[in-house]
C-alpha cells in the first residue's frame, strides 16, 4: 500500500532553493530504486531542465479558447456580450461583436449560449508541455509562451497528465516530485492540492520567514501535511535563531541545507549534486545534509515500492 | 522629470528585486529631482514593507478588496436536474456533485467566478458574488516616503487584478499631483501579475544572477517586456559569482546590445543590512554593493529624463 506518493516542493519566496530541492529529492529516490517522475509546474520558468541538462522532447502546444465570431450566422443580438462576466466582447447595438483577448476567462460560456451558432472556439496557442528523461528520471515540464497571463492552464494541463498516468499505467512510477512557482497563486495551489506531502523551502531571513508564514497559511488552507527544508543555513550564523523560531511557531523542520560551493558547481554543470555518477564531495556539507534530508523524509512517508 | 513609472522584475524569484527597490526608493527619496511613490505589486509575498516600514502603526490604511467574483449556489432554487454537472457548464471543474445529497457543490478555489452556471442553469440556483480577493496597504515610511502595497488573500485566483488596483491606488494619494517617480518592486515570473505590473509603464529594470536559471528566465522576462515594447534596463546581482555561466551572460548581452545599467558585486552587506530591516545603501553607504547601486541610480536617472 502506497501511502503517499506525490510530493510538492514549494517556498512562497523566489530564489530559496525550490527547484534545487525537486532535483536533489528526484535523484535520491532514483538512487534507491524507485521509479521517479518529476514535474516542473513553474511554468513561467521552468528551470529543472537545467539543473538535469536534459533535452526537452515531445512538445506539445497547450491551447486556450477565445471566441470567433462567425459573421455569416451572428444575427447581432448581443446576447454574448450581455452575459460575459468579465466584458471580453465589445457590442455596441447592430454591430458585430469583438472578442477582446486579454480579458477573456476561457469559460465558453458565449459558445454555448449563442442563439445561431456564430461563435466557434478559436484555439490560441499559450504554451506547451514537454517530456524529458535525464539521469533515469522522467520529466513532465509546462512552459508558459511569453506575454500571455493564463498559466494556471498550462499547470492544470500537467495535472491532468499526470492523473493519466497514474490511472492507465498505475505501475509506471513510485514518486512524483512536483516543483513549483514561487509565490501563492492559483499555480501553486493546484500543485500543493494534489500532493500528499508538501515541502516548502525557505531562507533563514526575514523575507523568507513572512513568506513561509503565508505559503504555510495556504498548506493550511489545503489540509495537507508539511515539513520545511531550510536552504543557505549558514548565512551570516542566522541558523540556530531562524529555527528556534519556526520551532516556537511549531513548524516543523525536515533538515537544512549549508551554503556550499559543491552545491553551486553541480548547479552550473548540470549535474545534480546527488547524482550517483557525479564525482562529488561525500563529506561535503551539501551533500551529508541531502543524505540527511531524505532519511527524514522516509521515515516521515512511508514510502513504498 | 515629467512623471515615470517604472518596476523592477526578474524572471527568477530571490535575485535582489526588493533589495535594489528598497535602495534605489532610499536614493530616489532624498533626491531634490524627485518626489516618489513606491509601490509593491508581489501580492502573492510581498516584502518590501519589511525594509520600509511605516512611521507608525496608527497611520497605516487598510482596504479591503473585492476584485474577485466566485459562484454561489441557491440549495432552495436547485431541482436536482442535475445538467450542470452532465453538461459540464463549467470549463474550470469547480463544479462538482454531491451524490449523497444529491446537489452541485462549488469547489471554491478552482472556481473563476465566469458566471456560465448562472446563466446556462435553467432553475438560476447560481448567483455570482464578489468576495475579498486581498487588500492594499498604505502608509509612509518614517522618512514620510508614500507606500503602498497588496497582499492576495490566499485561494482568491486572480493576483493580477489586485497589481491593477494597487498600481491605480497612487491615485488615491495626497502626495499624486506632485509625484514624479512611481517605482513598483515587481513579483517574479512572467505571468498574469507581472504582465499586470509591467503595463502602461514607461522603463524596466531587469535584475538578473550569472547562473543558469538566472540567464534562462532573463531571456524569458525580456521577451514579455519587448512585447509590450517597454524600454527596459539590465541590472546584475551577484555578478562576480564564480559560475560557468558568466561566459554564457556575457555573451548574450554582447549580442543582444541591451542596456547594462550596472552590476552589484556579491556582498554580505546585502543580508545583513536586510536583518536589520534597511536598505543597504543606508545601512553601509560605503559598502562596494552601495556604491554600485548609487551609480546604476545616476544611470536610471539619466535615462528617465531622456525618455
Amino acid at each position: 500500500m502506497l501511502k503517499s506518493k506525490i510530493i510538492c516542493v514549494t517556498g512562497g519566496k523566489g530564489g530559496t532553493g525550490k527547484t534545487l530541492v525537486a532535483v536533489n529529492l528526484a535523484i535520491m529516490f532514483k538512487n534507491r530504486g524507485y521509479k521517479v517522475l518529476l514535474i516542473d509546474g513553474d511554468v513561467e520558468n521552468p528551470n529543472t531542465f537545467l539543473l538535469l541538462n536534459a533535452k526537452l522532447k515531445n512538445k506539445t502546444e497547450v491551447h486556450y479558447f477565445l471566441p470567433k465570431i462567425i459573421e455569416d450566422k451572428c444575427t447581432r443580438c448581443g446576447l454574448c456580450a450581455e452575459n460575459c462576466e468579465t466584458h471580453a466582447l465589445l457590442y455596441i447595438k447592430n454591430s458585430y461583436p469583438i472578442p477582446m483577448s486579454t480579458v477573456c476567462s476561457g469559460c465558453k460560456l458565449c459558445y454555448k449560449i449563442c442563439p445561431t451558432n456564430a461563435i466557434e472556439p478559436d484555439l490560441k496557442v499559450i504554451g506547451w508541455i514537454y517530456t524529458a528523461s535525464a539521469f533515469k528520471i522522467d520529466l513532465f515540464l509546462g512552459e508558459l509562451k511569453p506575454s500571455e497571463a493564463r498559466s494556471a492552464v498550462i499547470v492544470n494541463k500537467l495535472i491532468k497528465n499526470l492523473e493519466g498516468v497514474i490511472k492507465t499505467e498505475p505501475e509506471k512510477y513510485d514518486i512524483v516530485i512536483l516543483d513549483t512557482a514561487p509565490g501563492a497563486h492559483c499555480d501553486v495551489e493546484a500543485l500543493i492540492n494534489s500532493a500528499d506531502l508538501v515541502i516548502p523551502v525557505t531562507e533563514p531571513t526575514r523575507f523568507g520567514k513572512l513568506d513561509l508564514l503565508r505559503i504555510i497559511e495556504l498548506i493550511d488552507l489545503l489540509k495537507k501535511e508539511y515539513k520545511t527544508i531550510v536552504n543557505r543555513s549558514s548565512l551570516l550564523g542566522y541558523k540556530e535563531k531562524f529555527l528556534l523560531e519556526l520551532e516556537e511557531k511549531g513548524i516543523e523542520v525536515l533538515g537544512d541545507i549549508p551554503l556550499d560551493e559543491d552545491i553551486v558547481r553541480s548547479y552550473c554543470q548540470g549535474i545534480p549534486l546527488m547524482e550517483k555518477s557525479r564525482n562529488s564531495d561525500k563529506n561535503g556539507m551539501g551533500y551529508k545534509s541531502f543524505n540527511e534530508i531524505f532519511e527524514n523524509l522516509m521515515e516521515w512517508g512511508e514510502f513504498s515500492k | 522629470m515629467n512623471r515615470k513609472k517604472i518596476a523592477v522584475i526578474s524572471g527568477k524569484g530571490g535575485v535582489g528585486k526588493t533589495s535594489l527597490v528598497a535602495s534605489l526608493a532610499s536614493i530616489a527619496h532624498k533626491d531634490h529631482d524627485v518626489n516618489l511613490i513606491v509601490l509593491d505589486c508581489d501580492v502573492d509575498a510581498p516584502n518590501l514593507a519589511l525594509i520600509l516600514p511605516p512611521k507608525s502603526k496608527e497611520d497605516i490604511i487598510t482596504q479591503d478588496m473585492y476584485t474577485t467574483k466566485k459562484a454561489t449556489f441557491l440549495e432552495e432554487k436547485c431541482t436536482q436536474c442535475k445538467q450542470c454537472y452532465n453538461e459540464h457548464f463549467c470549463e474550470f471543474n469547480a463544479l462538482n456533485w454531491d451524490e449523497n445529497n444529491n446537489i452541485p457543490v462549488i469547489d471554491y478555489l478552482a472556481c473563476e467566478g465566469c458566471g456560465a452556471c448562472k446563466v446556462l442553469c435553467p432553475e438560476s440556483a447560481f448567483e455570482i458574488n464578489p468576495v475579498k480577493s486581498g487588500e492594499i496597504i498604505s502608509y509612509e515610511t518614517s522618512s514620510e516616503l508614500p507606500l503602498i502595497y497588496g497582499k492576495t488573500k490566499l485561494g482568491s485566483t486572480t493576483s493580477g487584478l489586485l497589481v491593477s488596483e494597487v498600481k491605480e491606488h497612487t491615485q488615491n494619494l495626497e502626495k499624486y499631483n506632485d509625484t514624479n517617480l512611481i517605482l513598483i518592486d515587481g513579483p517574479p515570473g512572467i505571468g498574469c501579475p507581472v504582465i499586470a505590473t509591467v503595463s502602461g509603464l514607461d522603463y524596466v529594470v531587469a535584475i538578473t544572477e550569472p547562473t543558469p536559471s538566472g540567464l534562462h528566465d532573463l531571456k524569458r522576462a525580456l521577451e514579455m517586456v519587448n512585447q509590450f515594447n517597454i524600454p527596459f534596463g539590465i541590472v546584475i546581482n551577484k555578478a562576480d559569482l564564480k559560475s560557468a555561466s558568466q561566459k554564457q551572460l556575457n555573451r548574450y548581452i554582447q549580442k543582444s546590445s541591451h542596456e547594462i545599467l550596472g552590476r552589484i558585486n556579491f556582498d554580505l552587506s546585502i543580508p545583513e543590512a536586510m536583518s536589520y530591516a534597511e536598505p543597504v545603501v543606508d545601512y553601509a553607504p560605503e559598502s562596494v554593493s552601495s556604491q554600485a547601486i548609487n551609480k546604476i541610480y545616476a544611470k536610471l536617472k539619466s535615462i528617465l529624463l531622456q525618455l
